[in-house]
Parts: structure tokens; C-alpha cells; sequence
């Protein structure tokens, strides 16, 4: 696959070779990773690109080690990537907490297959919690993107780069298997936002001035405790500025549609046809599954009569929806455990059953 | 108006390059287009398939529909697979040399045409997929020659570009093939 600067008109382009190329113009210097079913592509693309440009390119022994390198390289201030999935991300979870700690910029692209343990190579969105709670020790939480779209793939990759940077905070782009392996028409525009500074922190050698050191060990409780308030004190702070959603039709609606990723788009579908026939139905996005949009949910909880969530797994986001409308109205749940998105017509089925 | 495609074939046919080619023509032709796969862990020889969403008017389609407008089935287990899946109306496109030509269904329309045996008689047996494709092209009437040509030659990489005249025969034999007598 050849490398795309920036386009003029669009190409046709897999999911996977799209996020690698995003990252590319996004500035991403480094890339370490190991290979894994359904996003081998990114790595292979990595693989000629990064070396063409002589930035940094390393197929790494282990998906612990990929990991670890991001952080070394994170460290130095330099925009550096891995990319995985599932199974393999479950091998990432301690050094997401470190990173965590260290306030480390680092980004993860996750394409989530199957699960749990070694499971198969059909889409899922198994994985929600594995990167909105995560698995790492302590009190941490990353930022998590979740595209619907090819096109989404490259914007949210930029923007997964910059948040991780202006918030020093691990940054995790949710895809999975499907939109990993499907291809559309994408663009790609310049990175769109600003350079981040990162000369107060960043490891850069200590010529002129005092030495820093980066690293997670706080001996003394009240430190943690000193840190921990501050790094709450970052998250409110992106929860306010950084939530972000797409949201159709919801002003008169009975009913609300919850769904991420790419069985949104048979979501979307399956509501565009219940509006035709009269149902007043509504449907919600996340775009960033964490910061969640639980503020606007819980006021449309004040206005609709229900919602319904849809997944593809055994309901992971669900517990968020519920937290979020906290019991003022139903929330049901209609998903398929694993593979490709539940069909349209199923979707409009299970709508008109509750809205009886 | 949204239309799609199955391709459907045995690993190593070239079903998923073929997909490739259309979305590429719809996309060429300022169409929205999705592709996407479905395969075993085999690289040759198990069965694999890929869709193909052309809309129009709306931006994003819906993925994993329940039926298909147009089936390009290039073996026999495709056609039985597949052939439950096209749209009352839609087309069943099959490779007769490789797949029996038995009507189950009439309320569809069938295509048979020995794809694999012309792609022989114009010296390559892996020109079959693209010679499909131009019999799909024609009959779904949703994109042009001119434009599956430029679609060919965005997608065949540079070091494979010495079968681009190949294949550009092949999908005009397909596009020109009298699907009256089919």
C-alpha cells in the first residue's frame, strides 16, 4: 500500500492502512508493535512507511515490549504509537497504567476481534471495558475514540494524537475488526490542530538545566494523594472540554437508539426507517466512549420513554447508559455477541416490540 | 437508492480484488461505497466473500444486510449459499463452468456464463474475476466501462500493471457477453 500525503480527491482505502497513514500525517514518529489479527495491516504499513521517512519503525518481540517502547519513546516528548488487538491489548493493561502515571502521551490503536482469551478474528466490541475501565492497577482512566466510519478513522486518529499530547494522558482509538477490513472513500486533510509544547517535561537531555526524571513509584502516601487530586483534577477537565457525540432527531423523540462504532451505521438505518413509519425515534453516538456523553444522555432521560442500547457483545456500554439515566426511564438491550453488526431489519423488529 | 453486491467465490479466485475494482468504479463515478470482506483463515481453496453498498444519496450505509440486489457466484457452493440471499428481482450472476445451471428460484433472474472457461480461451484462467465483473457491470447497469477501466488501473498495483491489458480484455468480453442467450 502506497503512502498518502495529503489527497485532493478520495481514495479508496482499508480501515487499517487508513489509521497507519493518518498516523503518518499526523506526525507520529514512532511506531512499535507486534503483528495480530484483524490489524496487521497497520504494522505492515509501518513497516516501509516509517523507515522511507526515516522515522522509526520497530517489529517488536513481544506486544509487552511494543508497549514499553511507546512509553521510552512517549518519554522523549516524540508522538509514537502502537497498535493491537484484543487479546494482545490484555498483554498492554500494566503499561497503560504506568503510562497512566507517568502522564505519558502515548496512543494505542485497538481493533477489537473476539473474545474472551484467544476467541476468533470476526468483529466485536468485546473490548469496551477492557479500554474505558482497562485492566491496569491503580486509579487511571485513558481517553477512548471510537470511529464508525473509514473517513472517521482518519480523523479520530489525528484527534487521538493531539488529545493524547495536550492532556499528556494514553490515548486509545476503539475500532474493530470490521471497520479494520473495510474499505471506502477517505480524504486526508492536513493534521488539523495545533502542536503541543512538551519542552517543560519531556526528556530531552539535561544540557543547561536540571536533570527530570519520569516515573510512577510515589513512596509517600501523601504525594499520591497530592497526585492522584491532580490527575482527577486533568480528567474533569477533558470530561468538560473533550466529550463528544453525534445525535439525530432527539428533540421529539420517544424513544433513544444508543450505539457505537460500526454497527451504528445499521443503527442509524434501522431508525431513518422507523421515522418513516411514524415511530418517533431518536438515536445517540459516542463518539468518545470516555469522557462518556453522560451528561446529555441523563437529559434526555428527563424528555424520552425509553432508550435502547445496541452492541455487539453481552452489554459493556449498557452499564454506562444505565448509570447515566439512572433508573428515570427503561434502557433495553439488543446486541449480537459477536461478528458483523445485527441486521437493519432485526433492529427495526426488536424497535417495534418496545414501542408497543 | 442504495444497490449491493456479493461476490462470492473460493479463495484464490480473485473475489475480493474484483469487489475492489467495484468500489473503486462507484467511487470514481462520486458514489458513497463500502467494501467489505468475509473469509476463513484460509488463503486458498476455503470460501470467501465480500460486499459491496452503493448509495447515492445517503453518506453512510448500513453493512450486513439481509439481501442482496446483485450475486456474482464464481463456484458452485457460492450459488448455494447465496442464492436464498438475492432480492426478489435482483440477479443471480453464476460461473457455469464451475457451478451447474439449475433455476431454484423464479423470482429471480439468472446469468450463467462459463466465466472460467472464456477466461482460458483468452490465455489466462485468472482473468475470471474481472471477466464477471464486466458480465455484473453490464447487467446491474450501475457504472460504466470507462470507468471500471480507470478502477482496474487505480487498483493493480504497479509491479502487475503488465496485466493490465489482460484484464481490461477480459472485462470487455465480460461487459460484452450476450446475456439474451445466457
Amino acid at each position: 500500500m502506497e503512502c498518502l500525503q495529503k489527497t485532493k480527491k478520495k481514495v479508496l482505502m482499508k480501515g487499517n492502512y487508513a489509521i497507519a497513514n493518518a498516523a503518518v500525517m499526523a506526525g507520529c514518529e514512532c511506531y512499535f508493535g507486534y503483528p495480530i489479527t484483524p490489524q496487521s495491516e497497520i504494522g505492515e504499513f509501518m513497516s516501509g512507511k516509517m523507515q522511507e521517512l526515516k522515522r522509526a519503525y520497530v517489529s517488536a518481540e513481544s506486544e509487552l515490549a511494543a508497549i514499553n517502547m511507546v512509553i521510552g519513546a512517549c518519554s522523549t516528548g516524540a508522538k509514537a504509537m502502537t497498535s493491537s488487538s484484543s487479546c494482545a491489548v490484555s498483554l498492554m493493561q500494566e503499561a497503560i497504567s504506568y503510562a497512566s502515571a507517568d502522564e505519558l502521551p502515548i496512543v494505542l490503536v485497538s481493533v477489537m476481534r473476539g473474545g474472551p482469551g484467544l476467541g476468533n478474528i470476526y468483529p466485536s466490541q468485546g473490548d469496551y471495558n477492557q479500554a474505558v475501565i482497562g485492566g491496569g492497577n491503580g486509579d487511571y482512566q485513558t481517553i477512548v475514540l471510537a470511529p464508525s466510519t473509514v473517513q472517521e478513522c482518519v480523523d479520530l486518529t489525528y484527534k487521538a494524537f493531539y488529545l493524547a499530547h495536550k492532556y499528556k494522558n494514553p490515548t486509545i482509538l476503539l475500532a474493530d475488526g470490521l471497520l479494520g477490513q473495510m474499505m471506502e472513500p477517505v480524504e486526508f486533510t492536513e493534521y488539523p490542530y495545533p502542536e503541543i509544547d512538551n519542552s517543560s517535561w519531556a526528556l530531552s537531555g539535561a544540557k543547561g538545566r536540571n536533570g527530570r526524571i519520569i516515573r510512577s513509584y510515589a513512596p509517600l502516601a501523601e504525594n499520591q494523594c497530592v497526585f492522584l487530586n491532580k490527575l482527577y483534577g486533568k480528567y474533569k477537565q477533558i470530561e468538560e472540554n473533550e466529550t463528544e457525540w453525534e445525535e439525530i432527531d432527539t428533540e421529539d423523540a420517544d424513544i433513544v437508539l444508543i450505539s457505537f462504532g460500526s454497527p451504528s451505521r445499521n443503527v442509524k438505518s434501522a431508525m431513518k426507517i422507523c421515522r418513516k413509519e411514524g415511530l418517533k425515534v431518536g438515536f445517540l453516538r459516542p463518539i468518545t466512549l470516555w469522557p462518556f456523553p453522560s451528561k446529555r444522555i441523563a437529559e434526555l432521560s428527563k424528555k424520552v420513554k425509553m432508550f435502547l442500547d445496541i452492541e455487539v457483545n453481552m452489554g459493556q456500554m449498557l452499564k454506562d447508559v444505565k448509570l447515566a439515566v439512572n433508573g428515570a426511564v427503561p434502557v433495553e438491550f439488543f446486541n449480537r455477541p459477536v461478528g458483523n453488526p445485527p441486521e437493519v431489519d432485526d433492529i427495526v423488529n426488536k424497535i417495534r416490540e418496545i414501542m408497543k | 437508492m442504495e444497490k449491493n453486491f456479493v461476490i462470492a467465490g473460493f479463495g484464490g479466485q480473485g473475489v475480493l480484488l474484483a469487489g475492489e475494482v467495484l468500489a473503486n468504479a462507484f467511487m470514481l463515478d462520486n458514489k458513497n461505497v463500502t467494501w467489505y470482506p468475509c473469509y476463513g483463515a484460509e488463503m486458498r481453496g476455503g470460501t470467501v466473500n465480500c460486499e459491496i453498498v452503493m448509495n447515492d444519496t445517503e453518506e453512510v450505509s448500513a453493512v450486513n444486510l439481509k439481501e442482496a440486489d446483485f450475486v456474482v457466484a464464481l463456484n458452485q457452493a457460492s450459488v448455494e449459499r447465496f442464492v436464498s440471499k438475492v432480492k426478489k428481482g435482483g440477479w443471480m450472476i453464476a460461473n457455469s463452468s464451475l457451478a451447474k445451471e439449475i433455476k431454484t428460484r423464479d423470482d429471480i433472474n439468472y446469468v450463467f456464463a462459463p466465466m472460467t472457461k472464456m477466461a482460458e480461451e483468452i490465455g489466462n484462467i485468472k482473468m475470471t474475476n474481472i471477466l464477471a465483473l464486466g458480465i455484473a457491470a453490464k447487467v446491474s447497469k450501475l457504472t460504466s466501462i470507462e470507468t471500471l477501466t480507470n478502477a482496474l488501473d487505480n487498483v493493480i498495483p504497479p509491479h502487475r500493471k503488465n496485466l493490465l491489458p489482460l484484464n481490461l480484455k477480459a472485462l470487455k468480453i465480460g461487459y460484452e457477453y450476450d446475456l439474451l442467450h445466457a
